[in-house]
C-alpha cells in the first residue's frame, strides 16, 4: 500500500511541469476543457481495457500502440522535443527523425503501459493551463503499488484533441526527453546526424529485445 | 545520556564535495554570440556538467556493485508484507522531521495531516507497521527542508550529483544536512544496541529506497539515450512539484523526504 511511488519508471511518461515552455505550432487551436476530459477519458478506457485483455503480452502491446498512434501527437511532440535543433537539421533529418521517433516513442509507451496489469484509472480535476491546451488530472491506480498522478496535456490539432504531453508525478515527457535529445547533440558537437544513429542503435536494441 | 555525531554525513564525503568543487570542472561556456544556446546552457543549470557526469560514473559502478544486488536480495529474501511494514514503520520514523517543516513552510493544515497520521499510525498502527492514518483520509506526503528553503526564496544553485546521494544541488544539499542535524534520533546515543538500531534504519531506509527503483532504474539505464541528461532533468521538474505540493491527494505518502528522491536514483535519506 505504501510503495514508494515508481517514479522513474514513469520518467519513460515524464510531462510538463508549469513554466513550461509555451510552443507555437502550426495547426494548433484552443480546446475545450470537457471536450479534452472526455477525450482523456474514452482513450484511457479504451487503454486499460486493452491492458486488462487476456490477450498474450505482445497483442495487448500492439494493440496499446494503435491507440496511442492515434491518440498522440506524434509530430509535434516530436518537433518540440527537438526544439531549436529542429531548424538546424536537414529536411531528410526531419523526416527522418520523426519517423525513428514516432518508432522510439510509441515503443516505449507501449512497453510501460502494457506492463499496467490490473490498472485502474480515475479522472482528477481538470484546469485549463495555457492558451493552447488543457491539463487533465487523472490517478492510476495498480495493484500492490499506491496511486499516482498522471496528468495529460491536450491540445486541438487539425480539430481533433491529441495528447501532446504525459506528466507523471510532476516529470514531463517531453521536458524529460527533450533535455535528454539535446544533451546528446550537444555532446556531439550539434550534430543531430549524432543524435539519429544514436536513435536507430536504440530501436535496434529495442527490436532484438522484443523478439528474444 | 552522550551527544554523537555518529548518524551524520560522514565528513569524507563532505570533504570529497569540497575538493570536487575547488577544483572546478567547469563545463564550457557556449558562444555568447548564440543566444539560444546560452538560453539552453542556463536553462540546463550544470556548468559542473563534467564533473558530475563523473560523479554519475562513480555513482553507477557503486550501484551496479552494492546498492542494486543489495536491493534485489532484500526483495528475494523478505516476503513483501514485511518489506510493507518495514517501509511503513521507516516512513512514520520519518514524520517530525515532515511536520517541521509543514510548519516551517507556514502549511498549517498539512502539519496537521502529518501530525495526525503521526498519532494514529503510532498508536494504532503499532509504531507504525500499518498505516492506519490512510483509513481515516489522512494520506502522507513529503516535505523536507530543501523544500523549506525553496519556499523561503533561496535559490537552488547548480546542479550536483553526487555519488550514493544521486542528482542534488547545495540548496537540497543543506537542507538533507539541516533534516538529518533537526532529528533528535541522530542526536541521542544510549548505548550500542541503540546506535545498532539507528544504523540499521539507515541501512534500511538505503535498501528499502533502492528496491523500488529497481524497474524504473533498469528502465532509465536501457531506454534513454543519455540517462545522466534525463535525470538531471526528471530531478529538477520533480523537486520543483513538490515545492509546489502540486500533488498533495495522490501521493500515498512520503517515502522520501525528497533528497536524491526526485528522479529516483539510488538515494539514503535521513
Amino acid at each position: 500500500m505504501t510503495a514508494p511511488p515508481r517514479r522513474l519508471l514513469l520518467l519513460g511518461l515524464a510531462a510538463l511541469a508549469a513554466g513550461a515552455l509555451p510552443i507555437a505550432r502550426a495547426g494548433a487551436q484552443q480546446v475545450d476543457v470537457g471536450g479534452a476530459t472526455s477525450f482523456i477519458q474514452a482513450t484511457g478506457q479504451e487503454m486499460v481495457a486493452a491492458i486488462n485483455s487476456n490477450a498474450p503480452v505482445a497483442q495487448r502491446r500492439e494493440r496499446v500502440a494503435q491507440i496511442l498512434r492515434r491518440a498522440v501527437d506524434v509530430q509535434g511532440v516530436g518537433r518540440f522535443i527537438l526544439g531549436r535543433w529542429w531548424r538546424q537539421a536537414t529536411p531528410q533529418q526531419q523526416q527522418e527523425y520523426l519517423q525513428l521517433f514516432e518508432q522510439v516513442l510509441i515503443h516505449n509507451l507501449a512497453a510501460r503501459f502494457g506492463e499496467y496489469q490490473g490498472v485502474r484509472f480515475g479522472l482528477g480535476r481538470t484546469q485549463q493551463r495555457t492558451e493552447e491546451d488543457v491539463l487533465v488530472n487523472t490517478v492510476v491506480e495498480r495493484p500492490g503499488s499506491p496511486p499516482f498522478a498522471l496528468d495529460w496535456r491536450v491540445a486541438e490539432v487539425d480539430g481533433q484533441p491529441k495528447i501532446v504531453d504525459v506528466i507523471a508525478e510532476g516529470t514531463s515527457l517531453r521536458l524529460t526527453t527533450r533535455s535528454e535529445y539535446s544533451s546528446v547533440i550537444s555532446r556531439n558537437n550539434g550534430s543531430v546526424g549524432a543524435l539519429l544513429a544514436a536513435m536507430r542503435n536504440q530501436i535496434q536494441q529495442l527490436e532484438a529485445r522484443a523478439a528474444g | 545520556m552522550s551527544v554523537t555525531r555518529r548518524h551524520l554525513p560522514s565528513p569524507r564525503l563532505l570533504g570529497v564535495l569540497a575538493l570536487v568543487l575547488a577544483l572546478g570542472a567547469c563545463a564550457t561556456r557556449p558562444d555568447p554570440s548564440d543566444p539560444e544556446a546560452v538560453a539552453d546552457f542556463e536553462q540546463v543549470n550544470d556548468p559542473l556538467e563534467p564533473l558530475n557526469r563523473g560523479m554519475y560514473f562513480v555513482n553507477d559502478g557503486i550501484d551496479t556493485l552494492v546498492l542494486r544486488p543489495a536491493a534485489e536480495a532484500y526483495r528475494i529474501f523478505l516476503p513483501p508484507e514485511v518489506r510493507e511494514a518495514i517501509r511503513n514503520v521507516l516512513a512514520n520514523l520519518r514524520t517530525p522531521v515532515i511536520l517541521v517543516n509543514d510548519v516551517l513552510q507556514g502549511e498549517t493544515q498539512r502539519a496537521g495531516v502529518t501530525l495526525g497520521r503521526f498519532v494514529i499510525n503510532t498508536t494504532i498502527g503499532i509504531g507504525g507497521i500499518m498505516d492506519r492514518a490512510r483509513d481515516f483520509g489522512l494520506l502522507g506526503h513529503t516535505e523536507d527542508f530543501g523544500q523549506t528553503l525553496a519556499v523561503w526564496g533561496m535559490p537552488e544553485g547548480p546542479f550536483l550529483f553526487l555519488p550514493v546521494l544521486g542528482p542534488s544541488n547545495p540548496r537540497d544539499l543543506t537542507g538533507f544536512g539541516v533534516d538529518i542535524a533537526a532529528n533528535p534520533l541522530t542526536w541521542i546515543s544510549g548505548n550500542e544496541a541503540y546506535d545498532t538500531v539507528m544504523i540499521t534504519r539507515q541501512g534500511l531506509t538505503a535498501v528499502d529506497a533502492r528496491e523500488g527503483l529497481i524497474e524504473p532504474l533498469d528502465a532509465l539505464r536501457q531506454g534513454s539515450l543519455d540517462p545522466y541528461a534525463a535525470l538531471r532533468s526528471a530531478y529538477r521538474q520533480r523537486r520543483a512539484s513538490e515545492i509546489r505540493n502540486s500533488s498533495p491527494a495522490v501521493s500515498p505518502m512520503a517515502p522520501g523526504t525528497g533528497f536524491g528522491v526526485g528522479a529516483g536514483a539510488p538515494t539514503l535519506r535521513p
